[in-house]
């Protein structure tokens, strides 16, 4: 065996390839290729203001996340003693209601009449009181810097708490161009591009808290975020604004389970995913799902802004253009016209014998948010 | 046994012409003194004169001394003289050849015996043309061990009423012992079986026996005793030569139905080497699954499901020592070398009382002990392995050592080819077994194993996996006196695992786990009578685990380290049992075992508030226990009770009840084994597993025992046995009782097998409807799976039918033929997409709500073994196969994979196109 011949581990070769790369085909049961369509219902009622909810299909997973709207639906909220609140659809598949003044303690749901006459209902939950929020607190950390939230309810009511934030932040180009390539020539530019925008994120993340092992409804100092010491939200001017939900003990168990179903499965370290469907029910057909969890309760919020000038003086500058400064200059030899049609370069300025040039990314900060100041900046 | 018949009609041809022939042909003469000369002698000098060849017994004519004087006279003449007054007699044939031979005629019985167990294959007997020249004696057959059937052993003196024999039956060639074999004698209807180490005891009434020796991949003898008194027998048969090609999967032909095991599989070295496997090796775990009741999730795991149990639930012994992770390369191998496997016995129910720790089953490995007489080896090159094996004698009859190692080649391969895809992989794997055994004098042996696997490899991507086993025997055993014998056994198990990836330079890092687990157990055996069997015994196994952890790796990592602290318990056992025969007909065994385990410090363990959901959250208080120190205790007695009922000779009924408990848990999140599952003890939040199995079964035997048949069924439950909570972490979780859940399972099934041990077309057919269910309801709605109803386990496959299937064409060319059939296993599928709460959601089903396609495989091989002759340089045969014949794309794994914001589904078929398969094998 010490010389093998060329056939002989040509077969090898052709084995041992059969065993590693295996052959990988689409699985596609017949439960994927046909789903059915269910109908979910996003958000909450609010017992203290207007309550907005998104109706929207399930789609099935091969297909592109296109969300489909369930439009030209009627809802209404619905309390233990058959008053209703009527919710109007604006835009497309988005209810709200009037601003509301619900009684705490009283049971209420949302019942939902599909336009094809499907009707649904969510189960009857009691209308909580969320807390407010005690603080929403910053500290600059060794990892970096850390947003905690505090509330307490003396009445230890509440004892189940989400909370929701909302980031923004300021972002400044560090290039500025001066000319534009407009009409197959390079001009000075006509509008300057902003200097400033407002980057603006809703968190994806399930953040869940709970009380009922102490012997106080406190919450104390409960970490909702952790910015890196280099994070380019940090660069300037950062704000946060923190939703506090006060849950019952089923809608925290709905929100933990949620957390933990993950989108991948089959690889070696994924956890295993459970069904989960909420409290909404079709009233028309046992049969037929429905997706989401709608509680009842007010909203708590919080809006904090941190300053670069709070922050300490060693933590490095990144205003996210780290990539875009000093800007390239064009080679000479390249002929100008063809080279900025392509629209992937930009003409930031002049120098000897050439330009200097930049990306639409690099220059434009409304790519990464908006040039619109936002009303509580 | 085709040699036998050779014989035997060679000793017809021989006896119908005698009468003939002899006086035909021109008469030999011999001249010579001889005075009270041995026999041997006398043939000696006889044989030189005339060229006659004379056939004997040695053993038989050892106190036969001639006395005659011959002056050219006919050998006819002078063997007449030289043998009156004796008991000896002889005849010749036509071919210059003597037979000497006790009793009046050639012994009727001898032929009767040897005519019985097969019909004759008169072409076989034909096609032998190079057995002509051997003795007439059975080919291939030493005339010792002929002579020793013949001989009357005079055992003790003395005695009166009842009397103990006891011995080792062994292979008379390599001296190991013969396992499992039964001696026994048929009136009275006493038998026994020999155990590991070849012994067996025996009681009788003081008596003239023949005693009937069978047993796996012997040949059939019997021994003459006259029994006066407690004594020794040390037996000494031949290997069944010409049965390498047949299915033989048990021992004692009638076992099936008279033994008093029930869910007891078998099965020897033999049989394993005829099962086609994807790469032309011997893989034992591949043929353990074609068993009634043994699952897997999947092609290419080798983790078993035996009768709906976890895989983690299977105790494996490789000589004594618990091997944690008996696979290579993510399970298409088997960690055991074939060339060293004596055979494996799986018990699926009944679990003897010796045995514990482990729900399931128990999957006992035994090495074969080496050549005692002479230095030999084996070896075999397969596509993708070598292996060689030497064995050979320390101190000739009395110590053997045996040393075999394989060695995967597949990283030479992975070079030579010039593809991308494969520029990162490697896969490579070893693995080394030595065994050393010696007997000190009659009473006192010792054996020693050292075993080691080890596998590495890295998949086109750079995370390197590695893991190793390693575990150490010693045994001693003691023979007190024939009716009580002891072994003490001292075994060291190790596990460990070992992930790095250094990809990324800043993100590199190295990921561990390993367990030891140092033991200690003394086993006795006690044979007060022939009706009882009592086995009794006391264990201690320390577990030491290093849970895990998470370095970095190289001078650039950023890796945080994190560093789970250990593991540390202590389990010990107490047992006995008794065979009690109460009527010939009827058959009791009663065991109890009792077991103690104690969680040891030094450990942190959270408190958690009573009647919510174990989370992060709920934590309450931490308690620090010190070294040493109990950190939470747990006993209780497992009873393990039997019954056997004879309804005939052919027929019986069996029952059984096992309770077993475990107290180490397996943590895999994912659909199959791999090496990175974690072991962990139980401890104050983590409760052991209990579980209680009730079988019935009905065993029938027809045609002359040679064809096997039973009816097995089962039902089992299950008590908190490890589930996941949904969305469970498993690696590196500082406090993983939140993420699991003590869950209840049930299972129940039909086994039902049959199997033909012998003729021209063998093996076996079973088929098994089984369920496993699990369920998890207790505690909080949070900690329930489906809402708290029972659902389908990861390995529920209601419907597996298996064929093992073997056609003898002739001595040299056999042919097997697999086919496999199972439902396809359950899986969560994702069934939609949504959006909630801001984010993109997946939309599952039930927990194992839908199935994987169905499996289904069949697979070829033929056989062909070099040729018979008994001495040549070495033995060798080769193995052509073809695996998967029909290239059916089988799912290995189904997953899901975000592609441009779409899920999509994909399965993976390991062996999805049919693999050929040559393998050389050879013995010297």
């Amino acid at each position: 065996m010490t010389r093998i011949t060329s056939p002989f581990s040509r077969l090898l070769l052709w084995l041992l390839a059969s065993l590693l790369a295996g052959c990988v085909d689409p699985y596609k049961p017949d439960v994927l290729s046909s789903p059915r369509s269910y109908l979910v219902v996003d958000g909450f009622i609010n017992t203290q203001g207007v309550t907005t909810i998104k109706l929207s299909r399930t789609f099935a997973i091969s297909s592109l996340p296109k969300v489909p709207a369930e439009t030209r639906a009627t809802a209404y909220i619905e309390d233990a003693t058959g008053a209703r609140y009527n919710l109007v659809e604006s835009p497309v598949g988005i209810y709200t209601s009037a601003y509301l003044n619900l009684t705490p303690g009283r049971a209420y749901r949302l019942r939902i009449a599909t336009v094809a006459g499907v009707l649904y209902a969510s189960d009857f939950v009691p209308a909580k009181i969320t807390p407010p929020l005690d603080a929403v607190d910053w500290r600059p950390e060794n990892a970096g810097m850390g947003i905690y939230v505090s509330a307490h309810d003396d009445a230890r009511a509440t004892q189940y708490y989400r909370w929701e934030y909302e980031e923004t932040w300021e972002i400044i180009p560090s290039v500025r161009p001066v000319l534009e390539f407009y009409n197959n020539a390079i001009i000075p530019i006509r509008v300057p591009y902003p200097t400033l925008c407002w980057g603006n994120e809703r968190a994806v993340a399930i953040q869940l808290a709970k009380t009922t092992a102490l012997n106080k409804d406190v919450v104390s100092d409960f970490l909702l975020r952790r910015l890196a010491r280099t994070s380019e939200r940090l660069f300037r001017r950062y704000s946060i604004l923190v939703q506090q939900h006060a849950l019952t003990k089923e809608e925290y168990a709905y929100w933990e389970a949620l957390q933990k179903n993950t989108e991948s499965l089959g690889t070696l370290f994924d956890p295993q995913p459970s069904q989960l469907t909420g409290n909404v029910h079709c009233l028309s057909n046992d049969a037929e799902l429905a997706l989401g969890f709608v509680g009842a309760h007010s909203l708590a919020q919080k809006r904090i802004f941190i300053e670069r000038g709070q922050l300490p003086l060693d933590w490095p500058y990144n205003n996210g253009y780290a990539g875009c400064f000093p800007p390239d200059t064009l080679d000479p030899k390249v002929r100008v016209i063809p080279f900025f049609s392509s629209g992937y370069s930009v003409p930031v300025s002049q120098v000897p014998g050439t330009y200097l040039i930049s990306s639409p990314d690099c220059v434009d900060c409304r790519r990464r948010g908006s040039a619109t100041r936002p009303s509580f900046w | 046994m085709k040699q036998a018949y050779t014989f035997v009609l060679l000793l017809f041809f021989g006896l119908l012409a005698l009468p003939g022939h002899g006086q035909q042909q021109p008469p030999k003469l011999v001249s010579g003194a001889f005075n009270h000369t041995p026999f041997g002698q006398f043939v000696g000098q006889v044989e030189a004169q005339t060229g006659l060849k004379f056939y004997f017994d040695p053993a038989a004519v050892d106190s036969l001394f001639v006395t005659v004087q011959a002056q050219s006279q006919p050998v006819a003449t002078v063997l007449e003289q030289a043998l009156q007054n004796t008991k000896f007699h002889f005849t010749t044939d036509n071919e210059g050849r003597v037979f000497v031979y006790q009793g009046k005629a050639i012994e009727p019985m001898v032929m009767a015996d040897f005519l019985s167990p097969q019909p004759v294959e008169a072409s076989d007997v034909a096609a032998r043309p190079d057995n002509a020249d051997l003795p007439a004696t059975p080919t291939g057959r030493s005339r010792y061990v002929s002579a020793a059937e013949y001989k009357v052993y005079e055992i003790g003196s003395g005695g009166t009423g009842r009397a103990t024999l006891a011995g080792h039956i062994r292979d008379l060639k390599s001296g190991e012992p013969v396992i499992g074999a039964s001696i026994y004698s048929e009136s009275p209807n006493v038998g026994a079986s020999t155990d590991q180490f070849g012994a067996y005891s025996l009681t009788l009434p003081v008596g003239r026996y023949d005693l009937k020796i069978r047993g796996v991949g012997i040949k059939n003898t019997t021994r003459k005793v006259v029994l006066r008194g407690n004594g020794k027998l040390e037996i000494e048969t031949e290997e069944d030569i010409v049965t390498l090609k047949e299915v033989v999967i048990e021992a004692e032909k009638d076992k099936n139905v008279s033994g008093m095991q029930m869910g007891l599989e078998k099965i020897d070295i033999k049989t394993m080497k005829q099962v086609p496997t994807a790469f032309g090796e011997t893989d034992l775990l591949r043929v353990v699954l074609t068993l009634p009741g043994v699952k897997s999730v999947g092609e290419g795991s080798t983790g078993l499901n035996v009768r709906g149990g976890a895989t983690d639930q299977n105790l494996i012994l490789f000589n004594d020592a618990t091997l944690y992770n008996p696979s290579h390369l993510f399970g298409f191998f088997s960690a055991f070398n074939p060339d060293i496997l004596q055979g494996v016995e799986l018990y699926k129910s009944a679990i003897p009382a010796k045995y514990g720790g482990r729900l399931s089953s128990v999957l006992d490995i035994t090495t074969r002990e080496g050549n005692k007489k002479k230095l030999a080896g084996s070896g075999g090159i397969g596509p993708l392995t070598s292996r060689l094996t030497l064995e050979g004698p320390l101190v000739k009859d009395k110590s053997a050592f045996i040393v075999s190692g394989r060695a995967s080649y597949s990283d030479w391969i992975l070079k030579q080819l010039n593809d991308k895809n494969f520029a990162k992989s490697s896969a490579a794997f070893y693995d080394l077994t030595a065994y050393v055994s010696h007997e000190f004098n009659d009473k006192n042996s010792i054996y020693a194993t050292a075993y080691m696997s080890s596998d590495r490899f890295r998949l086109a991507s750079d995370t390197t996996y590695r893991y190793l086993n390693q575990t150490a025997s010693l045994k001693w055993r003691h023979t007190f006196n024939n009716k009580l014998y002891g072994v003490l056994t001292g075994a060291y198990s190790h596990y460990d695992y070992n992930v790095s990836s250094d990809g990324n330079k800043v993100n590199a890092y190295e990921l561990k786990y390993s367990i030891d687990q140092p033991a200690l157990r003394a086993d006795f055996s006690f044979f007060p009578n022939s009706r009882h069997t009592v086995d009794f015994g006391v264990s201690s196994q320390f577990y030491r685990i290093a849970p895990g952890s998470f370095t970095p790796l190289g001078d650039k990592s950023l890796v945080t380290p994190n560093v789970l602290p250990r593991e540390q318990g202590l389990e010990s056992a107490i047992y006995a049992s008794d065979r009690f025969d109460i009527t010939t007909r009827f058959s009791l065994s009663l065991g109890l075992r009792y077991s103690l385990y104690q969680a040891l410090g030094p450990r942190d363990v959270y408190q958690y508030a009573p009647g919510e959901s174990r989370t992060e959250n709920t934590l309450l208080d931490t308690l620090h226990y010190a070294s040493g120190k109990t950190v939470a205790t747990y006993h209780g007695p497992e009873y393990r009770v039997s019954a056997r009922y004879s309804l005939n000779d052919r027929s019986s009924v069996k029952a059984g009840y096992t309770r077993t408990r475990q107290y180490i848990h397996q943590l895999t999140n994912t659909a199959s084994v791999s090496p990175t599952d974690i072991w962990k003890l139980s401890d104050g939040n983590v409760r052991p597993q209990i579980g209680d199995q009730f079988s019935v079964g009905y065993y029938r035997n027809f045609k002359s025992n040679t064809i096997e048949a039973s009816i097995e069924t089962y039902y089992k439950s299950l008590r908190d046995f490890v589930d996941y909570k949904s969305g469970a972490t498993l690696v590196l979780n500082p406090h993983i009782e939140t993420d699991i859940i003590n869950a209840q399972g049930k299972a129940y099934g039909v086994e039902v097998f049959v199997k033909k041990l012998t003729g021209k077309v063998n093996g076996w057919v079973s088929y098994t409807y089984s369920r496993s269910l699990v369920r998890a309801n207790a505690g909080t709605p949070a900690d329930m799976i489906n809402g708290g109803a029972y659902y389908p386990s990861n390995f529920d496959k209601p419907h597996d039918f298996t064929m093992v299937g073997n056609y003898r064409f002739s001595r040299r060319f056999s042919s097997s033929l697999n086919f496999t059939y199972s439902t396809g296993r359950p899986i969560t599928l994702p069934l939609a997409e949504y959006y909630v709460g801001n984010s993109l959601r997946v939309y599952y089903s039930d927990r194992n709500a839908y199935r994987v396609p169905d499996y289904y495989r069949v697979d070829l091989a033929l056989n062909i073994e070099g040729n018979h002759k008994v001495k040549k340089l070495a033995h060798s045969s080769w193995t052509v196969g073809v695996y998967n014949l029909t290239g059916r794309r089988n799912p290995y794994s189904v997953y899901f994979k975000a592609t441009n914001g779409q899920i999509k589904g994909y399965q993976l078929s390991i062996f999805g196109q049919p693999i050929p398969t040559v393998t050389y094998n050879f013995k010297f």
